[in-house]
Formats: C-alpha cells, sequence, structure tokens
C-alpha cells in the first residue's frame, strides 16, 4: 500500500528527533525535503525537515499530522482556512549570517495575552525560534544543558551571564501551523518562567513529559523586516517595554554619570583654588540709630588683578533689635568709575510662648564681581534703626577683602551639570519602572538600580 | 561611547571652563554688587 511519502521515508536507524538547535552531523545526509498528501483534506505538504519532523499540521486544513511514522496518521482532524501569517512558512531569511526556513508557527497565550513562536529550520544548523508578541523581535536557540544557579536565588546563569527571573506562568497553545519535532496541538498547556538581562531572555517551559530551556536574543527592529519582511504590530503591550529589551537610557547613563562626577570633583577642585578673599582694608565705624544717615569715606583700596570679586564685609557685633542699612559705593579714584552694592545687618530676639527666639545675622557679606583694577575709595552710606531695642550707637566693622567665594555660581554650574543626568536616569526610571511592572516581583528600586549595572 | 554621552561630555567641560573663567577673573551672575538701587527690603523679624 502507498503512503502519503513521496519519497523513502528516512532509515529507523535515523533519529527521529535530535536535541533541538543542535546541528545535524556535518558528516551526514542533510535532512531532504519531502512532500506528502494530506489524509485530510488531499492537499500537498512539503515536508522541509524529514527525518527529524514528528508532527506537521496542514496548511490547508489545519489538521494535525504525525509524520513520525511512514504511515501518516490524523492525529486530530481540522477543517479549518490556514490564518495569514505575517511571515509565511516556507519563507526564508538570514540572521546572524545563517539562511534560516519558517517551517512552524504556533500562537500561544497566557490570561488573555498571545505571542507568536516561529520554528526555523536550517539543515546544517538545525531549529531556531522566532518569537515576538508584537513589540520586537527575539531569535531563541534551545539549550542542551542545564542553566547553572546564579549568585541570588533569584537569578540563573548561562554561559557565565546571570539571568534575573522575571515572570512564571502558563502558556497555552491557541493555534498550530507547520511541521514540529515534537508532538503539539493547539490545547496544550505548558508551565513557563522567564529570566532576563538587558538584550536576552532565557525561557522555561515544562510539561509533564519534559522541559525545556530557551534562550533568545532580542534583535534590532529592522533585522527580521529585512530578513523575513516581517514588521511588528506593537501588539496588546504596546507601550510597555518588552521583558529583555534594554533600556535606551543605559548606554548614556554611565558615560554621563561618569563625566557628571568629574565634573562635580573639578567644579570642588576650582571653588578651593580659587574661592576665599584676602582682607585689604578695615575700619570701625559708629552709627547713631534712628538718626539721619551717616556717610563715611574709607580708602584707598588697591586692587591689583586685571579682574577680581571684592567682599565688603559688615560686622556689628553689638547688634540687638535693631537693623543697619549700608549703601556701598565703590569709586575708582581714575576713572570716577562708581561701583555699588548693599548691606544689611539685622538681629532680632525675644520671649514668646515657645520660649526665646532668635533670627537675623550681626554679619552683611555683600560680593562684588568683577572689578577692575585701580584704586577706589569705598563710599559707605549707613543708617541704623531700633526695632523694639534701645540703642544709642551701633559700632560696625568694615572690612574689605580682595577675591570672593560665589557658592551660587557653583551650585547654577552643578544645577548644568546634574540636570542632564537627573533627566535621563528619571526617563531611565520610568522605564525600567514600566518594564519591571511586568514581573512577578513589581518594579522595586533594588532592580532598577541593579538594571544600571548592566542586570 | 555614543554621540549623545560625547555631546554631554562636552558639555560638562564647557561647563567647567565657563565655572573656571568666572573663577579667574571674580565674575558672578549672582554677586550683589549694583543692586541697591533696585533693592526691596522689609525690616523686622519674619519668623512670626
Amino acid at each position: 500500500m502507498a503512503g502519503p511519502w513521496d519519497t523513502a521515508p528516512p532509515p529507523p536507524s535515523e533519529p527521529s528527533a535530535p536535541p533541538p538547535g543542535t546541528p545535524p552531523a556535518k558528516a551526514g545526509p542533510a535532512p531532504a525535503t519531502q512532500a506528502l498528501a494530506c489524509p485530510s483534506c488531499g492537499g500537498t505538504i512539503e515536508l522541509k525537515a524529514a527525518g527529524y519532523t514528528v508532527t506537521v499540521v496542514c496548511q490547508y486544513c489545519g489538521s494535525v499530522l504525525d509524520v513520525a511514522n511512514p504511515d501518516v496518521r490524523i492525529i486530530k482532524e481540522y477543517h479549518e482556512a490556514a490564518a495569514q501569517l505575517t511571515i509565511p512558512l516556507g519563507t526564508r531569511g538570514e540572521i546572524r549570517g545563517i539562511e534560516w526556513e519558517a517551517i512552524g508557527y504556533l500562537q500561544k497565550s497566557e490570561d488573555g495575552f498571545t505571542w507568536e513562536e516561529y520554528l526555523l529550520f536550517n539543515p546544517y544548523h538545525g531549529y531556531r525560534w522566532l518569537i515576538t508578541d508584537g513589540r520586537g523581535w527575539s531569535f531563541g536557540t534551545m539549550l542542551t544543558r542545564l542553566p547553572q544557579s546564579g549568585r541570588f536565588g533569584t537569578e540563573l546563569a548561562v554561559d557565565g551571564q546571570s539571568y534575573r527571573h522575571f515572570v512564571d506562568g502558563r502558556a497555552h497553545v491557541d493555534y498550530v501551523l507547520g511541521e514540529f519535532y515534537w508532538r503539539v496541538r493547539a490545547g496544550d498547556t505548558v508551565r513557563t518562567a522567564d529570566y532576563v538581562r538587558p538584550g536576552w531572555m532565557l525561557s522555561w517551559e515544562g510539561s509533564g513529559a519534559e522541559d525545556s530551556w530557551t534562550v533568545s536574543e532580542l534583535l534590532k527592529p529592522g533585522d527580521v523586516k529585512r530578513s523575513f519582511g516581517a514588521g511588528l504590530s506593537g501588539g496588546q503591550m504596546a507601550g510597555t517595554p518588552m521583558p529583555h529589551q534594554p533600556s535606551p537610557y543605559t548606554g548614556i547613563l554611565r558615560p554621563a554619570m561618569l563625566f557628571a562626577g568629574i565634573a562635580v570633583a573639578a567644579l570642588f577642585i576650582l571653588t578651593m583654588l580659587f574661592g576665599g578673599s584676602s582682607r585689604l582694608f578695615s575700619e570701625r565705624v559708629t552709627i547713631e540709630p534712628d538718626r539721619t544717615g551717616r556717610s563715611i569715606t574709607l580708602g584707598p583700596i588697591q586692587l591689583d588683578r586685571s579682574w577680581q570679586a571684592v567682599t565688603i564685609e559688615a560686622q556689628a557685633p553689638a547688634l540687638d533689635n535693631a537693623w543697619v542699612d549700608l549703601d556701598y559705593s565703590l569709586v575708582d579714584r581714575k576713572t570716577q568709575q562708581s561701583y555699588d552694592a548693599y548691606g544689611l545687618a539685622e538681629r532680632y530676639s525675644g520671649y514668646d510662648s515657645d520660649g526665646s527666639w532668635s533670627e537675623g545675622s550681626r554679619t552683611a557679606a555683600t560680593k562684588m564681581a568683577m572689578l577692575p583694577a585701580g584704586t577706589y575709595d569705598l563710599l559707605v552710606d549707613a543708617e541704623a534703626h531700633n526695632w523694639t531695642g534701645a540703642m544709642r550707637e551701633v559700632e560696625v566693622q568694615i572690612a574689605v577683602e580682595r577675591g570672593a567665594t560665589f557658592w551660587s555660581n557653583l551650585v547654577f554650574a552643578l544645577i548644568l551639570i546634574l540636570l542632564p543626568v537627573g533627566l535621563i536616569f528619571w526617563r531611565h526610571f520610568r522605564f525600567e519602572t514600566a518594564r519591571l511592572g511586568e514581573s512577578d516581583r513589581g518594579a522595586t528600586s533594588e532592580d532598577i538600580l541593579a538594571s544600571l549595572g548592566g542586570r | 561611547m555614543g554621540w549623545r554621552a560625547f555631546l554631554y561630555g562636552l558639555w560638562c567641560l564647557g561647563i567647567v571652563g565657563a565655572y573656571l573663567a568666572a573663577a579667574v577673573v571674580g565674575y558672578s551672575p549672582f554677586a550683589d554688587g549694583g543692586r541697591s538701587a533696585f533693592r526691596v527690603v522689609s525690616y523686622g523679624p519674619t519668623h512670626k
């Protein structure tokens, strides 16, 4: 009796299902392409990996056929039109320099979330997976060894790379098409667990019969478009990062943090080197409160550098419940150019229901920027006023110093340096929060910080 | 290192350079000098 095979089946001694992903021995013959007739609808089915394929789903009627034996048997009969696939079975494309042919298609789901898996085959390199949930494509290779325990309880390691546990679940096979090296049909259910590191996912699928581990690499968005002509739909989770999607901000954040650290250190070193001041002149003046202001001329003050800052410090050590207004004018004797500034010393204290209180400062430091070299007089218009105090005179020590530490400059520079890093970190934080929000643990600060280290 | 990180490095270098230049000539956009004509001052304690 003639079977559905057009050519002879592989000899029984050949393995019907080699370890997935393991290249067939190059010394032996490559699996032949064979054609068979679907016992259900009569359609011609081309078998791409004859000798390895165990089941094939008819692309015309959807019936599941057992092709491990010479007499093709119907495992489950359907009469449904095949779904339109993003990558039609039989399409060939090159990934990582190797040409693969799409021979099988699975649609799986979990709690309403669906994704697609294409089984790829190359006679010399075995099987691979092309997986998508609409947001990106991953290229999966089934492991032929077990992962090792990682450094932490929730981590596993493969080839020295650690994968953090992401999510456990139960996947349901919704739709099957094409040929497979194991028996699969719609309705099958497997337990799953995903472990991730940036750009990579380690997936476990377990059923009562067997466990399998797959490492998949997230491909660049254009890779599958170029090789298989398949784009991305966005999927149900459009806008949410994939579990193994690397943060697009990590690449800039690490060098940016290094640059920011160096720049901040440089700013503090420059502040220490160029900050501070040296006293040029000091004089004590006496002011009578609540009287007409007093004008005093102090000097001469010699400024030698081409440009410099000047600090005028007024100290009124006995000031109590009073204030002193000080209008300064530094006048260049040669050009009569005047540089004006203002100082206020005020000190208040008292008692209330909460006890004693005090506020204000008996010292007023006034900083003037970028004064040119020259000989100056300091004109001071001073007024003192009692608030509730009864001071009859206020002694004020006025000192002129060359140089100043402009802390506001430092703060401004720190803001300019740290603001971009802060914005990038914020966007990274939001990305990682959205990504990790889909995990069993949720988004934890520990995981987000660990993501900066590439974990 | 990408071009964006390189640009940020240049940005940091520019900020540090500007800070150094300001420190050398004693410049600050926040200095008190020249403000006396525009001051708005209130006197007395403010903690109550």
